[in-house]
Order: C-alpha cells, then structure tokens, then sequence
C-alpha cells in the first residue's frame, strides 16, 4: 500500500493551541508513516438542527477530507472535563445529514496544560464516536495523554522528552496497523457474495422459454417445446453412445439419487429410483422444471444460497450435509457437487443423496474390522446433529468426525477431502 | 418564592426540552419563579486571549448568578450533551463562575427509549469541572423518553407517572436550595479558588 493519508483534526478553535502544535509536530516528525493533513475548525458554525448548513463550505470541505482519508486523528484539548464546544459542534454536523465518519479508522490524542492530559475529554470524546450516528471505528488502548504541555515542546516545537517520542511513535505505528486491519475487515465484507436468484427469473443457453416452470406437466411442454428426443434415439456422449432408454436404465439403477439443477437454479431432472414417498429426499415428477425456490421451505432459503455460493465461486466443489432423521440404521448424506463445463464454468450442482451406512458396513465386514469405541451410531450421529444444525459446519464438522471415529471415517473422509 | 432559571439545552426551533422547562414553569408557577434562557446567541467559544466576554453571556451570568438554582434540560446528541450547550458551560466559566456552589437540577427528554441518560451523565461531569463547581442535586434524575408523545395540545404532560415523578423532584430541588444555601461556609473559599483557578499553575 502507498503512504496512507491521515486528516488531523485540530480539535480547538482557539489561536493558540497545543494541540495544533502536537499535530504540526506529528506532521514533521514521522512523515515518512504517513501524510498528514490538519484541518482546522475555527470556521464551522455552532451546530443547529433547524438550522442546516452541511453544504457550507466549511463542513462539506471537511466532510470531504475525511471521506477520502485513510484515517483520522483528533486531537482534543480538555475544557470543563469534555471536549471544547467547537470540537462537538463539528462532529454534531458531521453526524447529522452526512456521516463522514462512518467505519473511518480514528485515533485520538491530546494535551492539556495540566497534568491531566485531557484524560476526561478523550473518554467522552471516545464515548461520542461511538455513538451511532458517527459509527466510527477508534482505535482502541494507545492512548496519548501530553500533560504540562507548556513544558512539554522547545522552541522549534518538536517534542523534548526522548521516551515520549517513542512512545508517541509507537502509537501512531500502530495506528496504522490499526487502518490496515480495518481496511482487511471492509475487503472481507465487500466480497460477500452476489445474492443468489432461487426463484430462477433469470435465463442461460438452456433454459426452456415459454413454458411455466411451475406447471405441473412442464416436461410433457418443455420436451415439445424443444422437440426432445426419448426412446430408441441415440445420444452422442464424449465417452460413448447410448439411446434415452438406455441413460434411463443406466440413471436408475445408480445407487443413490441424483438430482440436476441449473446454474440459473432451475431443478431439471432425478433419477427415478424408487416411488417418491419411498425416496430418502421425496421428489414427484411434478416438481421437474420448478426453481429451487419452490423446492425447499423458506426457512431453508438461506442455507440452500449459502450452498449454491459456495459452489458457485468455488470456494468448494462439495458441500456434504448430513441429515439425521432417518434413524440409526442409516447414514444418509446429502451431497452438493458443483458441475463445470469444458472451460471450467459453474454450470449447476449434481445433488447426489446416498446412505452411506451400508458402505461402511459392507467395508467393517470384508476388511474383518470394527468401529473404535463401539458406540458407532450414537458417536455418528451425535456428531451429525450439530452438523445439521449449522451448514458452516456441515463443512468443517468433516474433520472433527476423524477424531472422534476412526474407521468409519476413513469411507467418508476419502470423499469430503474434496470438500 | 425562589427564583430559579430553567435553561434550555439546545438552539433547536422544535425542542421537546424546551416543552418541558414551559411546562414545568407553568405547573410549578405557585411554588417558584422559573424564568426560561436560551442560549442560541451565544457566539462559539473560542477561549479569546483577551478574556473580553460577549455581552450576550455576560447578560446570562448575571440572570444565573441572581437565581437562587438553575434548571438544566438537555437532549442527546451522539451520547452526550449538544455543542451548544457545552459552548454555553464554556463561556460560563471563562474567567466568570456563575455556576459555582449553585444548586442545579438536571431533566431531560429525547425522542428515543434512553431519555437522553448519557448526557445526562455527561453534563454532571462536565459540571464538576473546576471552574463550573456546580451543586448538582444527587441521586436525581428526570428522564423523559419518547418525548414527540409526551405532550397534550396544552403542552401538559400526558403520563400521571412521569409528573408524580417530577413534583417530586421538583420539591426536592426546592428543598435542596435550602440546604445548599446553608452549606455556604465554604463558598467564599470556592468561589475564590475557582476564580484563582488557573491550569497552567496546577
């Protein structure tokens, strides 16, 4: 990152101020930090409600320094225990019909003819930044409290006790690790991802216009529509030949169900395996062509566009969630794999659901093993509610699972390395 | 019958604090004098090295300093209390000290839940400051929240509470400025040592 560039607030409006020559002193001694600009405050009016004068020229030339800084410093003297009345009077516009302040990294400082330092007007001044209407973010211990000020600069105005330089620099160091950490936070919060569009209104390559996603029959319109092709017809794979009939032998009869939806997150198509109240996720023909919206609850809405991101940025290329409610006797898991063409574009999930028990026990069996701690369906499932309960964890509780039981963990982990 | 001040805490047209001090003025108009100030003209505080003070504040000292307790109604702005009262808390102890050994009552009223408590709790500080020393009334507070509906069209007080609560307090203030007044052994002493209060000899 370039040299940031810091406003420095000279928190008084008197003509002589310490506090202004603590920030020209700053200015000079560690410009090779930062830069430093002051602003001065003696031209801002006394704040009034019914009165608004935000587009004076003064406040807005202000409001402007501080929105394009990378950071603030205030340096406030102490009158009456708090901070001068013009000192508030300018935060007060800034808070009112413009919030210049707004996530701003500050920091504060003072001096104070006494040996006080402004110890009082920093603690309120703290207390005022924080309020909602400011929003900023002050940097937190650090605190520069200059007492005896008239002592406290020679001549030239630079500071004259040597530990108080140190310590002063430190301060301000850290003040722009301070910024940097701020800066970090705000990158993280701007890369949430887009809002996922569940009730599909958008449109890719493949998507079937004209017909109503939510009709009943909406592969009977949209095969016509399309003039697909079914029975004896032969389809050209990349690794192979085969008719319709012959995917739909070879789609059914795989050990697990498997639903297709779009990038545009449209459901398209199950493998038909079992009657729908049989299935371990229920899927009736009817529900083919709806949006995904249409196939969760809305309580679920969050979880499902959490999963969808996930697999659309390629943060992951599964997600694995288990669901607990099929009772001990199986282990069933439903998994989200992102689908990516040639090029490496998201193209939708293949949702495949699969009881993992019978791996497992089928595995134990031929390889004359046995679960470590023998408590093999409590130790799973204890372990899988939690899971169920948070879908972060429904990616990282993978790991933890490993510990706890070992053998069974081995089928499983295999498959969420990937994840 | 005492002379008390109720000063209104903010330069805002539309105040709910102003409300209340008229209010408190008028129901309370058989038991003192409440004269209401405000402080909008008071030019910003600039710690002049002159020590010259404006006629405006000058004007204000001498109402304070002749009342026998001031009133202070305060809204919130950004947890604490507005510039333009602190400004007038400023120019109040610039070489004046009206304030000191004064008994003073705090109230105030904000639109919100809160009342405006934390500058409330503010404006005590600041009022303990050395060159203020004011008498503020202990374990006392007024706050009045949601105050847009706690007015009729009368500018009554709506909630039979919050004026129970007042009249009480009200007459403890009245009790308290008799009690502040014999407390006087120390007064020229403080008044002296505010007035020889000097910074940059601590």
């Amino acid at each position: 990152m370039s040299k940031m560039n810091i406003v420095g607030i000279v928190g008084s409006n008197a003509e002589v101020s310490y506090n202004r020559t603590l920030l020209q002193y700053i200015k000079r001694q560690f410009q090779g930090m930062f830069n430093l600009e002051l602003v001065e405050i003696k031209d801002v009016p006394m704040f009034n409600q019914s009165d608004d004068q935000t587009d004076s020229q003064e406040i807005q030339s202000i409001h402007h320094k501080i929105l394009q800084a990378d950071g603030v410093i205030i340096a406030t003297p102490e009158h009456n225990h708090t901070i001068p009345a013009a000192l508030k009077s300018l935060l007060e516009w800034l808070s009112f019909k413009v919030h210049s302040f707004e996530e701003k990294p500050v920091m504060i400082v003072g001096a104070s003819y006494y040996d006080q330092g402004s110890s009082r007007a920093q603690m309120h001044l703290r207390q005022i930044l924080n309020a909602p209407g400011v929003n900023a973010i002050v940097m937190p211990g650090n605190e520069f409290l200059l007492g005896k000020v008239k002592e406290a600069f020679n001549e030239e105005g630079n500071l004259i006790d040597h530990e108080t330089i140190v310590f002063l620099g430190s301060c301000l160091a850290k003040f722009t690790q301070f910024i940097q950490m701020v800066l970090a936070m705000e990158a993280a919060e701007q890369s949430e991802p887009e809002p996922e569009d569940l009730y599909a209104t958008g449109k890719i390559d493949t998507t079937i216009e004209g017909v109503d996603m939510d009709a009943d029959d909406w592969l009977e319109q949209a095969a016509e529509a399309v003039n697909a092709v079914e029975g004896n017809t032969y389809v050209k794979l990349d690794r192979g030949l085969l008719t319709v009939d012959q995917l739909n032998y070879f789609l059914s009869s795989m050990p697990m169900e498997l639903t297709y939806a779009d990038s545009n997150n449209q459901f398209l198509y199950y493998n038909h395996t079992l009657p729908g109240s049989e299935m371990l996720a229920s899927r009736v023909l009817g529900q083919v062509g709806n949006p995904l919206a249409n196939c969760h609850p809305k309580a679920a809405f969050k979880n499902v566009e959490w999963v969808i991101q996930q697999l659309r940025s390629g943060a992951v290329d599964a997600v694995r969630v288990n669901v607990p409610t099929h009772g001990p006797d199986k282990y069933v898991v439903h998994n989200y794999q992102a689908m990516h063409d040639k090029e490496g574009n998201y193209v939708g999930i293949n949702e495949y659901i699969l009881d993992f028990k019978p791996i497992i026990d089928w595995y134990l069996k031929q390889t004359g093993q046995t679960l470590a701690g023998g408590v093999e369906v409590d130790g799973m499932t204890g372990a899988s509610v939690k899971e169920a309960d948070k879908h972060v964890e429904a990616v990282s509780g993978a790991s933890a699972k490993e510990d706890a039981v070992e053998v069974s963990v081995d089928a499983m982990s295999g498959a969420s390395a990937k994840g | 019958m005492k002379k008390l001040i109720g000063l209104v805490g903010t330069n805002s047209t539309a105040s709910t604090n102003r409300q209340l001090l008229q209010f408190m003025q008028q129901h309370f108009s058989e038991r003192a004098e409440i004269e209401l100030v405000e402080i909008k003209a008071l030019p910003v505080f600039n710690k002049p090295e002159s020590k010259e003070l404006p006629e405006s504040v000058k004007a204000l000292a001498e109402k304070i300093e002749a009342a026998d307790g001031v009133m202070i109604s305060t809204p919130e702005y950004n947890h604490s209390a507005p510039a333009v009262l602190i400004n007038a808390l400023n120019w109040l102890s610039y070489g004046i000290y009206p304030f000191v050994d004064k008994p003073v009552m705090i109230t105030g009223a904000s639109y919100g839940t809160l009342g405006s408590s934390r500058a409330q709790m503010h404006l005590r500080q600041i009022l303990d400051a050395p060159e203020l020393k004011a008498r503020i009334m202990p374990s006392s507070e007024f706050l009045l929240s949601h105050s847009l509906q706690a007015f009729d069209d009368e500018n009554k007080l709506v909630s039979k509470e919050k004026i129970e609560k007042l009249e009480g307090l009200f007459e403890d203030f009245l009790t308290f400025v008799d009690i502040i007044n014999q407390l006087n052994h120390a007064h020229e002493i403080n008044k002296k040592e505010a007035e020889n209060f000097s910074w940059e000899r601590v």
